[in-house]
């Protein structure tokens, strides 16, 4: 201890000796110590191409540009819905399936089939069948004259159709002139016919 | 002040054209884009399994369809739907099975409704195989017909394949359907009136030869003696 210590206060001379007393180190401190950085992952350097994409920037376009642009984009959208249905499937190919496998057909020309029936207290008849997704009110008939015949032509194409007549929008009839569908299950009877192709 | 100019104009006429599309796409009505979008989830997915399996095994899926739109249109509860589809998807496998791989999708469609009313598979197989490229649809619509308007199914399919082996036209058996129609609504018995109506159609050109025999195959049948 030095002389200047010694005439120091003993408190400040204790406070002296303790910061000079070397620390006693644990040896194993060192390596927990270069373990834990090495455990730390290193800094993930952006690349230059990073950089320059996510660097903000303005783009600027004449208004022609711009309006083709979301033009484009949105006829994407719209034939991409289209494409795809709602639910996310892809129609089917099996009408070409169908096609390819039927013998039936000599033309796929569709043909004009006039249906006809005669309901003189009729309000309103209408025709359904598998050529219209038996929508009751994709093909109206109309009434000619004063008898109550309604008629309606509709092209369809070669091959074997059920229909029904529907009077007023509830009542399911069969058409009398044609040979009816086997029971379709549903308390309703439907009728059948067959267009002849071209060549038939 | 002109920035936001280039920015206002370009994007009004996007949203405006976003809207034009939503509104084309509400304009079509949704039975057009997705028949089917008119089943209930539980329902749809019953159909659309049938559908797929139809699909993978080669039959004509626009009459399962068809089923279910026409199960829609009738009113019919899900369950009925799923129920009728079921039984023409499986009469369409029966009479794949009947007919074969060359049956196009009409015969097959009437072939399925003959099953329904009663025709058997052996008998469905027996037609098949005299049938010399000519379509069956016609005859099968017929039979199916006349069985449905009350003529007995054995006679109603032996007049009818007796018919065919004798070189009947499509247009022989729309006269016989036509002529038991008016008969059978001026009172005559549906069968009785079959018999009689099918006396007026000639025959055309020889029977075809009877198929050879095979194993399990329907015997060869006897000659309707009231014809």
């Amino acid at each position: 201890m030095s002389d200047e210590l010694q005439s120091l206060d003993p408190y400040v001379q204790w406070i002296a000796s303790e910061a000079r007393r070397p620390v006693a180190v644990d040896p194993a401190a060192r390596r927990r110590l270069l373990e834990a950085i090495h455990a730390e992952p290193l800094p993930r350097r952006e690349s230059r191409a990073l950089r320059w994409v996510l660097r903000p920037r303005a783009i600027v376009l004449p208004p022609l540009a711009t309006a083709a642009l979301a033009a484009g984009l949105v006829a994407f959208g719209v034939l991409g819905g289209m494409a795809i249905n709602r639910d996310g499937r892809r129609p089917t190919d099996q009408r070409h399936a169908e096609d390819a496998s039927s013998r039936l057909p000599v033309s796929l020309m569709p043909r004009a089939v006039k249906f006809e029936l005669v309901a003189p207290k009729a309000a309103r008849v209408s025709l359904v069948g598998d050529f219209n997704g038996w929508d009751t009110a994709a093909t109206p008939m109309t009434s000619q004259g004063a008898d109550g015949t309604w008629t309606v032509f509709v092209p369809l194409q070669p091959g074997l159709h059920t229909y029904s007549f529907v009077i007023d929008g509830t009542h399911f009839l069969a058409d009398p002139s044609a040979p009816v569908a086997p029971d379709d299950g549903y308390g309703h009877q439907s009728s059948v016919v067959v267009v002849r192709g071209s060549a038939s | 002040m002109s920035a936001l100019r280039r920015t206002i104009g370009p994007l009004t006429l996007l949203l405006a054209s976003a809207a034009s599309a939503a509104a084309q796409d509400s304009v079509l009505p949704a039975r057009e884009l997705d028949p089917l979008a008119r089943l209930n989830v539980a329902t749809r997915y019953s159909v659309e399994v049938m559908l797929d399996s139809a699909k993978m095994l080669g039959l004509p899926t626009r009459v399962l369809e068809s089923t279910a739109l026409e199960g829609i249109a009738k009113r019919a509860d899900g369950r009925r739907i799923v129920t009728q589809v079921r039984l023409v998807f499986r009469s369409l496998r029966d009479a794949r099975a009947a007919l074969g791989l060359s049956a196009s999708t009409d015969e097959l469609t009437a072939a399925a409704g003959a099953l329904r009313v009663g025709i058997t598979n052996a008998e469905l197989s027996y037609l098949a195989r005299t049938r010399h490229e000519k379509q069956l649809t016609v005859p099968l619509v017929v039979l199916a017909d006349l069985v449905t308007r009350g003529v007995p199914r054995d006679t109603a399919s032996q007049t009818i394949f007796q018919l065919w082996q004798r070189g009947a036209a499509d247009d022989d058996f729309l006269g016989l359907w036509r002529g038991v129609e008016r008969d059978i609504v001026s009172g005559t018995a549906p069968g009785v009136a079959l018999l009689n109506r099918a006396r007026e159609i000639p025959t055309r050109g020889s029977p075809p030869a009877a198929p050879p025999a095979a194993p399990g195959a329907r015997p060869e049948r006897s000659e309707n003696p009231n014809l």
